[in-house]
């Protein structure tokens, strides 16, 4: 069920209007008429099962895949219509991480900088800030085709930093990284997030999204089952007061994890 | 002895499944197995007239000829999956069998049996058979004969695996793999034009370099011929000898299964993964130095393409095709004309058919992700064209400065590049309609969407878009050849600047068309590109 019965108004304080957002592969609904509104500054989660449509939501808020139906405005620009200012305003962390892998992380950085229409020399300045803060200074000169998964991460991550985003799109941003990157990134997140900007998160990991997200919305089989502050949740669903987000988010899908033992096993 | 019956079978099911759930796999094999066929039959035919004959005219070159033979067709065949490419980008099938509890021996063997069943080494059997026919003088000596024979076809197939180990476990070395790509692209155009060089005089040098190893009899070291040695002594009714190199195959292909166990074992446990390559850090900075979005994006493919091992070897190889063609066309009609050195220059302008944004694969997301209008996309992907081009078109007027009158070079040149413009500008819209995306690296190369009737239909379209650009540049092309036709070189100073001026004009409605186009197309082109790399 889809909490939004009524469509929501794009409004001067939100970042993200999704309208009745539709994707049909080969006639199926991948995702199917989904709609949320995200305000400006928030933490936003995103979550749902393996094949509930996250990353297809995501690629279509991004304007990499064409809606089959629907309607997106980041910041009030509508997406379809004015796709290149949506990208200047918006920074991605895809969870494939299709970096140019015969650049060195800091020419990459480099790059994505005068891509944006950065000046060299604040793309310079912003690249060293952010090779240093994210502990990638030593490997600034090898190829990234030499990098481990979590230093592709970082630089990923660098690089959609770099103009100053005012909405970050984050699928998975935690995955491949090690426990103390990961608190870097994750404070970091935060950080921007009480400047202003605003997270678009995806995440498995749910005590990673409940720690991260001021407001979450559950995704699943296509349509969108819940959103809105834990706590709006669990009143809206009756589930119990001190019920952890794994707890709602496993009743929401109609996760069934009991299962018999396998009689071979013990 | 179950698990290596299922290991073979399971094998055998899947390449039976492959072909029929690929039709272009199924087409390409039923082309193949007659051609196969009739080589296998042809080279019976010729092995058994080639032994009688060494027989009775030289009985004493036998051994050395048939070993020479026998080591040249195991090293090639050892070394083939290095040529095609296939041994960098195709995970060796027991890799993925090495987390069951399987003995090693019995994985070798399983691959080993498995390798039985490909129309290469069934098409080698009846060679064998006639090859051991023509060595036995009688009937009791043919088992034996054919017995050397297979035992060296089995060790052809062990020494491939073994080899093939190899490769697979250096190509986990990043800079390792780069220099192979990068030498084994140089070594494919060395033997594409090799026909040529020894219709030349070549052929000569090859066979005093074969007499002489034949001569030296080093290639009695080659275990690639033991067996055949085996074969011919059998062949002679000479038992000892017989028992002698037998024994010595049947060691060499037990020393080559065991030399794969190993391998498997070591690249099993990361000892053959040769850590990551990591390159020093740049002591030169790494700023863009070219300005603008236009400069960091073509800065950025030409670093890319330096960095790049196969990109790179086409760079060489754009330079040294031209010098190929010019070689043969001063060593066929003894020079080279003023009509042939236009256009030449045509063709090396018109060959700009750069699928751009199919090679990008999964890099267009990230490119596309950028704010750049999209005509500066497309007019860098242009200039990296050309910049790609511009060492092969400088040779080709350096060399043609050499053999044609110099005062045709700057209408050699404007033709060159009006050509190139409006190649490029077509090419354009080929990348956003019809993008052929290039496998992931890693991946086989000859595998995905570049494959089959895919293939042929971008084929097609290459010539077709060759074609179009060859009547769209006529008129600049013309207009670079007319002083020429009317004999008034002075009429240069104003063709020429008029054909640039017209291409350059075409080429921005030809771009300005393109970029919205892109504009209009790019979720579906993303959709796409991203889909199939």
């Amino acid at each position: 069920m889809n909490v939004f019965a009524r469509p929501a108004p794009e409004g001067a304080g939100d970042a993200i209007v999704v309208r009745g957002l539709t994707k049909l592969f080969g006639g199926r609904p991948a995702v199917d008429h989904v709609s949320f509104r995200v305000a400006r500054g928030r933490f936003f989660g995103f979550l749902g099962p393996n094949g509930a449509g996250k990353s297809t939501t995501i690629k279509m808020l991004t304007g990499l895949l064409r809606p089959t139906e629907g309607e997106v405005f980041i910041e009030g620009h509508p997406l379809e219509r004015e796709l290149l200012a949506v990208k200047r305003l918006i920074g991605i962390l895809p969870e494939e991480l299709p970096l140019y892998e015969r650049l060195t992380g800091e020419e990459y950085l480099h790059f994505a900088g005068r891509m944006y229409g950065l000046s060299r020399e604040e793309t310079r300045r912003r690249t060293d800030e952010l090779l240093a803060f994210l502990s990638l200074e030593e490997e600034r000169g090898k190829l990234i085709v030499d990098y481990s998964q979590g230093m592709r991460k970082k630089t990923a991550l660098a690089a959609a930093l770099i103009h100053s985003p005012r909405v970050l799109f984050l699928d998975e941003p935690l995955n491949g990284i090690d426990p103390v990157s990961g608190r870097v990134v994750t404070d970091l997140l935060r950080r921007l997030a009480q400047k202003g900007v605003t997270m678009f998160f995806t995440s498995h990991v749910l005590d990673v999204a409940e720690r991260l997200c001021d407001e979450v919305a559950i995704i699943d089989r296509g349509r969108l089952v819940a959103q809105g502050t834990l706590a709006q949740i669990r009143a809206q669903r009756e589930v119990a007061q001190d019920a952890s987000l794994e707890d709602v988010f496993l009743k929401l899908v109609a996760a069934d994890v009991k299962r018999q033992d396998l009689s071979w096993i013990g | 002895m179950d698990r290596l019956i299922a290991l073979i079978v399971t094998r055998w099911r899947m390449e039976l499944r492959t072909m029929r759930r690929a039709r272009e796999r199924a087409v390409g094999l039923a082309l193949l197995l007659p051609g196969l066929l009739f080589s296998s039959l042809l080279g019976a035919v010729l092995a058994y007239g080639g032994v009688r004959a060494v027989k009775a005219h030289d009985p004493d070159l036998l051994l050395p000829l048939l070993s020479l033979v026998a080591t040249g067709v195991g090293l090639s065949w050892v070394l083939s999956p290095l040529l095609t490419g296939v041994a960098f980008s195709e995970s060796h099938d027991v890799s993925r069998l090495l987390h069951f509890p399987l003995p090693l021996p019995t994985l070798v063997v399983a691959s080993l049996v498995g390798n039985l069943l490909q129309p290469m080494v069934l098409a080698a059997l009846p060679i064998l058979v006639s090859l051991s026919l023509a060595l036995s003088r009688n009937l009791f000596a043919l088992p034996f004969a054919l017995a050397g024979s297979l035992l060296s076809l089995a060790f052809l197939l062990a020494a491939a695996q073994a080899g093939a180990l190899v490769l697979h476990g250096l190509s986990r070395q990043r800079r390792f793999q780069d220099l192979a790509v990068f030498v084994v692209i140089g070594f494919g155009f060395v033997m594409s034009v090799l026909p040529v060089l020894l219709l030349s005089g070549g052929a000569r040098v090859l066979g005093t370099i074969a007499r002489g190893l034949a001569a030296g009899n080093l290639v009695a070291l080659s275990p690639f011929a033991w067996g055949l040695r085996a074969a011919v002594h059998a062949g002679r009714g000479d038992a000892l000898g017989f028992t002698g190199w037998a024994t010595a195959e049947a060691a060499a292909i037990v020393a080559a299964g065991g030399l794969s166990a190993r391998l498997i074992e070591r690249i099993h446990r990361g000892e053959l993964e040769l850590g990551r390559g990591g390159a020093a850090a740049a002591s030169t900075p790494a700023v863009m130095a070219l300005p603008g979005q236009v400069g960091a994006l073509l800065e950025k493919d030409l670093r890319v393409a330096w960095r790049d091992p196969a990109t790179k070897a086409t760079l060489f190889l754009s330079c040294a095709t031209p010098l190929f063609w010019l070689l043969v066309f001063t060593r066929t009609s003894g020079g080279l004309s003023a009509g042939g050195l236009l256009v030449l220059s045509m063709l090396v302008g018109a060959s700009a058919f750069g699928n751009a944004f199919g090679l990008e694969g999964r890099g267009l997301g990230l490119l596309l992700g950028f704010p750049a209008p999209r005509w500066r996309v497309l007019l860098a992907k242009n200039l990296t064209g050309f910049a790609l081009r511009l060492p092969g078109l400088l040779t080709l007027l350096v060399m043609g400065s050499l053999l044609a009158p110099p005062v045709l070079l700057p209408a050699a040149a404007t033709i060159a590049v009006c050509t190139f413009l409006i190649a490029a500008g077509g090419d354009n819209y080929a990348s956003i309609l019809f993008p052929i995306v290039a496998p992931r690296p890693g991946r086989n190369p000859y595998g995905g969407p570049a494959a089959g009737s895919r293939g042929l239909a971008a084929a097609a379209l290459g010539a077709l878009f060759f074609a179009g650009t060859l009547v769209l540049a006529s008129p600049f092309v013309f207009l670079g050849w007319l002083p020429m036709l009317l004999e008034r070189p002075s009429l240069w100073l104003l063709s020429l600047p008029l054909a640039l001026a017209g291409a350059a004009a075409m080429y921005a409605m030809l771009v300005a068309g393109a970029a919205r186009l892109l504009a209009r197309r790019e979720p579906e082109l993303l959709e796409r590109v991203l889909s199939e790399a």
